[in-house]
């Protein structure tokens, strides 16, 4: 009994995960669009972005957990950390620990930005690109709802949801508002100096 | 009562004191080394470009990254516009400025010295070029006289660092800080004028002197630019600790009848003039009861004047001198500028008190650099202590306190 309820709780919170870090990757890339309207400010895009991404942190920490304590899959603490280390499915697996050790390096680098500063945080923040995927291939590849109706609809949604930020953010350019601003700010204070 | 510490010597009327009568008077300037260092820790002296940092801390944190190869500035670009006192020490007593410039490069491993004066500061550019001219070879090849740009800003040490590197004064994402990465990359201590001429004292007649000239537990003393409704208004030196009320003394005292002070300049805070009469001038006291020194601006507002038409005119200023790189600082100033415009006129927009309140708190923490942070806390001041005045301008009745 108890561990049916694990079990179940590692496959309904890794679908969880699954929508929350699709909507995380279209926030994040909307934001860099600059996407606004009379309804949606600029500033919810980034909040929602930010307080998703620490909900599905911890839906993800949930289904880790419940995975590794379950009694039947005999995972082991090891899994969750080093890659390709399981006994069971070592592939798909990996590419688990994979996206969840990224998205670590993600979360933890963005709560201290203030203090390792913008282009370090930034480079690492670029890591998100490689996580979801690798997140996604995770769920595809040892996911054991991956046949169900319901869990391809939510895969088809959630990589069409992407799919289309990520092309919104290679063919359109957005125009930065504070561009003309900063240039005329600049040509104020530039002087040339002695080196 | 007003204390002649940095301004001892010749009167003001003499203008700029020559090299020959500066060493005359104070001797020939001691090397600076890591002794120094300890010297400053001890004495107690702490930044008086506006955030109070204490100055041992600040060298030793440039001294231990140097390795022989830090640099120097001395940040005299004093954007601030009701500041005088950096310019006026620049222009009566530059070798002072210039000896704890030398100091300060001697005592972290600094091989460059820039000595970065406001140009809108005429005579302090002319007074440090003269100063700079009559010192020793060996001083001469190691400073730089570097006009800095006017603008609120170019004295932000990130930007100061930003316009020797690229000619262009705008501040800089931090980390890495000035003091890790600064000019060409290098260990980088800025440090505000007035305090490098306290540490050029500190350095010949050391700490426990320094701590002697503080009233009240606080130690050595203050320039402060003394404006508004005062009989005579101007920079005054005064021993650190003295109260409000004994500086406007000094400056002839209120013309008519005082309503607040702003004490630590745009970035600082509106204080009611009966509350402040009493604060004494600390910058560590003042951070305790929430006030802050920042650059030791004094400015008296009297009660005829109208302090939201007042605080407009600040804040529109506060949001004109956005360098326009954060969304947060250009956007939120610009609205709460404008806001508090149509206050002042009482021509109110539905909402603008509200907004007032709401956005300031929002546009706190969301820039590259404090900019933001200080109009803020000057408009939240300003909201808090002309509560009344605001809510008659919004065509409320006030709102309900408990």
């Amino acid at each position: 009994m108890n561990n049916t309820i694990l079990w179940y709780t590692t496959r309904g919170a890794g679908a969880v995960s699954l929508v929350l870090l699709s909507a995380v990757v279209v926030l994040g890339v909307l934001s860099t669009l600059r996407y606004e309207s009379p309804t949606w400010p600029r500033f919810l895009t980034t909040g929602l972005h930010r307080n998703i991404a620490l909900t599905a942190v911890v839906f993800l920490a949930l289904h880790i957990v419940t995975a590794v304590v379950d009694p039947f899959t005999h995972l082991g603490w090891l899994t969750a950390v080093v890659p390709f280390s399981s006994y069971y499915r070592t592939f798909w697996l990996g590419l688990g620990t994979i996206a969840f050790e990224l998205l670590l390096a993600i979360t933890v680098t963005s709560l201290v930005r203030g203090f390792i500063g913008h282009g370090t945080w930034r480079a690492i923040h670029w890591l998100a690109y490689a996580s979801w995927p690798i997140a996604v291939m995770h769920g595809l590849g040892t996911g054991t709802d991956t046949w169900s109706v319901w869990m391809l609809a939510i895969d088809a949604v959630c990589f069409v949801a992407v799919l289309a930020a990520v092309a919104a953010r290679l063919l359109t350019t957005s125009p930065d508002p504070l561009a003309a601003d900063r240039a005329r700010f600049r040509e104020r204070v530039s002087r040339k100096t002695p080196r | 009562m007003s204390a002649l510490n940095l301004f001892a010597g010749p009167a003001p009327s003499a203008g700029a004191e020559s090299f020959t009568d500066h060493t005359r008077r104070l001797g020939v300037r001691p090397k600076g080394n890591r002794a120094l260092l300890d010297t400053l820790d001890r004495s107690g002296l702490v930044g008086r470009g506006g955030a109070s940092f204490p100055v041992g801390t600040k060298w030793r944190s440039v001294a231990g990254r140097s390795r022989g190869g830090a640099v120097v500035i001395a940040n005299g670009a004093e954007g601030e516009p009701l500041s005088r006192k950096d310019q006026t020490l620049m222009a009566l007593r530059p070798h002072l400025v210039i000896d704890g410039a030398l100091l300060a490069a001697e005592a972290v491993g600094a091989k460059r010295v820039l000595l970065y004066v406001g140009e809108a500061h005429r005579v302090a550019v002319a007074s440090m070029t003269r100063a700079l001219a009559e010192r020793p070879a060996s001083d001469v090849a190691r400073a730089t006289l570097l006009p800095a740009p006017p603008s609120y800003v170019a004295g932000e040490e990130s930007a100061a660092v930003h316009f020797v590197n690229s000619g262009v004064a705008t501040p800089t994402a931090v980390p890495p800080r000035p003091f890790e990465r600064g000019v060409d990359g290098r260990p980088t201590l800025v440090q505000n004028v007035e305090s490098l001429a306290h540490a050029a004292l500190i350095a010949r007649y050391g700490d426990a002197w320094f701590q002697s000239l503080g009233r009240h537990g606080a130690v050595g003393t203050v320039l402060l630019t003394v404006s508004g409704a005062v009989i005579r208004p101007g920079v005054i030196e005064v021993p650190s600790g003295c109260t409000v009320d004994e500086v406007l003394e000094l400056a002839g005292g209120v013309r008519g009848t005082a309503r607040a002070v702003l004490l630590g300049g745009y970035f600082g805070g509106w204080i009611s003039s009966s509350r402040a009469g009493t604060m004494a001038l600390d910058p560590k006291g003042l951070r305790a009861a929430g006030g802050s020194l920042g650059c030791g601006v004094v400015s008296v507002l009297d009660d005829v004047a109208d302090p939201l038409e007042v605080s407009a005119r600040i804040i529109q200023h506060l949001a004109n001198e956005s360098a326009a790189q954060c969304g947060p600082c250009f956007f939120g100033l610009r609205s709460l500028a404008a806001a508090t415009t149509r206050l002042a006129r009482r021509q109110p927009d539905d909402g603008d008190l509200a907004h007032l309140h709401r956005w300031a708190a929002m546009v706190k923490g969301r820039g590259a650099c404090r900019h933001p942070d200080g109009a803020v806390a000057f408009m939240q001041s300003a909201l808090s202590l002309f509560e009344p005045e605001f809510a008659a301008a919004a065509g409320g009745r006030g709102r309900m306190v408990s």
